[in-house]
């Protein structure tokens, strides 16, 4: 049962003990319940429920324990996504570490960005004590002193709770962690209330792509032996959703970049032993929990057939999506107001005359400025069909949306 | 793998937390109670555990603290 509920239910046995009409103190229940998610869209919608995150926090657990100090993926994602910290000149005391790569930021930190306090959050407990005994282990060693200059916090929370006071976080770091949230927008959306103004959010989530390879290898596999086919990897966030969710949850100035990372290993096996090192198991509420050896082995051997390598290895793609984005602050710069241009169209063609641009000066009408798109259109149309002279030199122009052609040099 | 030789002291709950933290519902500034070991939202009665001097703030590891008129407070606020 839910908190929600559950306050709702012992709110109404109070009252009623104290002698309250029973319609009144259902009102008071429900209002108790409607309190959670009345905090306007942040909260979100609750229907979401793909993932088991009991399970995830449970799986995530048992990663700690399997997980080598350096991971080649975790690394290079934490460290690409660190690097952006570099391009800002601005500095960031107070920054929250959302689950994932909690401890690969920690240790790949390096005081980038200024940040002096680093709070680490993650539902798994173990995790959480992971990166408590990193931070000791600094502090008994002693060393790198950029390290323990950093000053280490963690608390266990949920990124879909985030329990953070309104404009208290300079920047929210999440390297890998916000693919098994269920409430994504709602997420962000408490991130960017968590954050000060014109503070950043930087995270980096799995693609579409990841595990591509792994996807058709298990659908064709269970179509072949079980008839039917169960989610066997997490439905992932599209490259074309990820501005989307910045720009919902508020964020201004949203970026969005995309990278793709090829692993081999020898046979889909260790892919499977990898991937549960990273805690990154599946968690689909909707999952078949039964998964027969039959199915499995399948599974490798399709795997192998469809995308071996010449040398026996697979391959396994990791696109990771790198989103960015500034909590609003008046200091930014805003889009100008509709109404407010100050040139026109028209002004613009007469002073970057289309032909002004082409080397080829034979064209008789380059001496006309003033036209309009249309004209262009047709101008460009009647040079295609007769400018075969032009073929040696298409390969080096190209055209413009107006319709007329650029030459590149 | 359990890493042997270091020894995590039993740390205390790190008190300058309490000025980022709030509760996960509600967004309401906590109050640390440090006999209970608890973080308390007392507007809407609720109490979050503190494991091992870390502050655990998932809904689901809330208590229900029983809010009725003239209660006095159960502990004096230790750290605010």
């Amino acid at each position: 049962m839910t908190l929600a509920s559950e306050l709702g239910r012992s709110s109404r046995c109070c009252l009623s003990r104290v002698g309250v009409p029973v319609a009144a103190a259902q009102r008071l229940a429900t209002r108790a319940a409607g309190e959670f998610s009345a905090s306007g869209d942040e909260v979100g919608d609750k229907n979401a429920d793909v993932f088991d995150r009991e399970l995830k926090s449970k799986q995530r657990d048992r990663a700690a324990w399997f997980m080598h100090e350096s991971d080649p993926i975790l690394d290079t994602v934490t460290e690409n996504l660190l690097d952006r910290l570099e391009d800002c000149k601005r500095m960031f005391p107070t920054a929250l570490n959302l689950g994932g790569a909690l401890d690969h930021v920690q240790r790949m930190l390096h005081g980038r960005g200024g940040i002096e306090r680093l709070i680490s959050m993650d539902t798994s407990v173990d995790m959480i004590g992971r990166s408590k005994r990193l931070a000791a282990m600094d502090g008994v060693t002693g060393e790198e002193a950029k390290r323990s200059a950093l000053e280490n916090m963690q608390i266990i929370a949920d990124e879909e709770y985030l329990p953070f006071q309104a404009g208290s976080l300079d920047v929210v770091i999440s390297s890998l962690g916000l693919h098994w949230v269920n409430d994504l927008p709602g997420a962000m959306s408490q991130c960017r209330t968590a954050l000060k103004p014109d503070g950043l959010f930087l995270a980096a989530m799995f693609g579409g792509e990841t595990l591509r390879e792994l996807r058709i290898a298990c659908t064709v596999a269970q179509l072949e032996r079980e008839g039917g086919v169960s989610p066997r990897i997490s439905p992932l966030a599209q490259v074309r959703d990820a501005g989307n969710l910045l720009t919902r949850a508020g964020f201004a100035l949203p970026t969005v970049d995309v990278d793709e990372y090829t692993v081999r290993y020898p046979s889909a096996m260790e892919l499977i032993e990898h991937l549960r090192s990273m805690g990154e198991v599946n968690a689909v509420r909707q999952r078949s929990l039964v998964m027969s050896r039959d199915t499995a082995l399948a599974t490798a051997s399709i795997y192998q057939s469809m995308f071996g390598e010449s040398d026996g290895t697979i391959p396994a793609t990791f696109q990771v999506i790198y989103m960015a984005g500034w909590s609003p602050d008046i200091s930014q710069k805003q889009p100008k107001r509709r109404g407010s241009a100050t040139v026109s169209f028209q002004d613009l063609q007469t002073a970057f005359p289309p032909d002004a641009f082409s080397k080829t000066s034979d064209d008789p009408k380059s001496t006309s400025t003033t036209k309009s798109i249309t004209e262009l259109a047709s101008e460009s149309k009647e040079r295609e069909r007769t400018g075969h002279n032009e073929s040696e030199e298409t390969s080096r122009t190209t055209r413009l949306p107006s319709g007329s052609w650029f030459k590149l040099d | 793998m359990v890493r042997g030789g270091i020894l995590v002291k039993h740390a205390a709950f790190n008190t300058s937390l309490l000025q980022y933290l709030a509760c996960p519902l509600s967004k309401d500034p906590l109050r640390y109670c440090e006999k209970s070991q608890e973080l308390v939202n007392d507007s809407l009665g609720v109490a979050y555990p503190i494991i091992d001097g870390i502050a655990c703030l998932v809904p689901s590891r809330g208590r229900l603290v029983e809010k009725l008129p003239k209660d006095p407070e159960p502990d004096p606020a230790a750290g605010r």
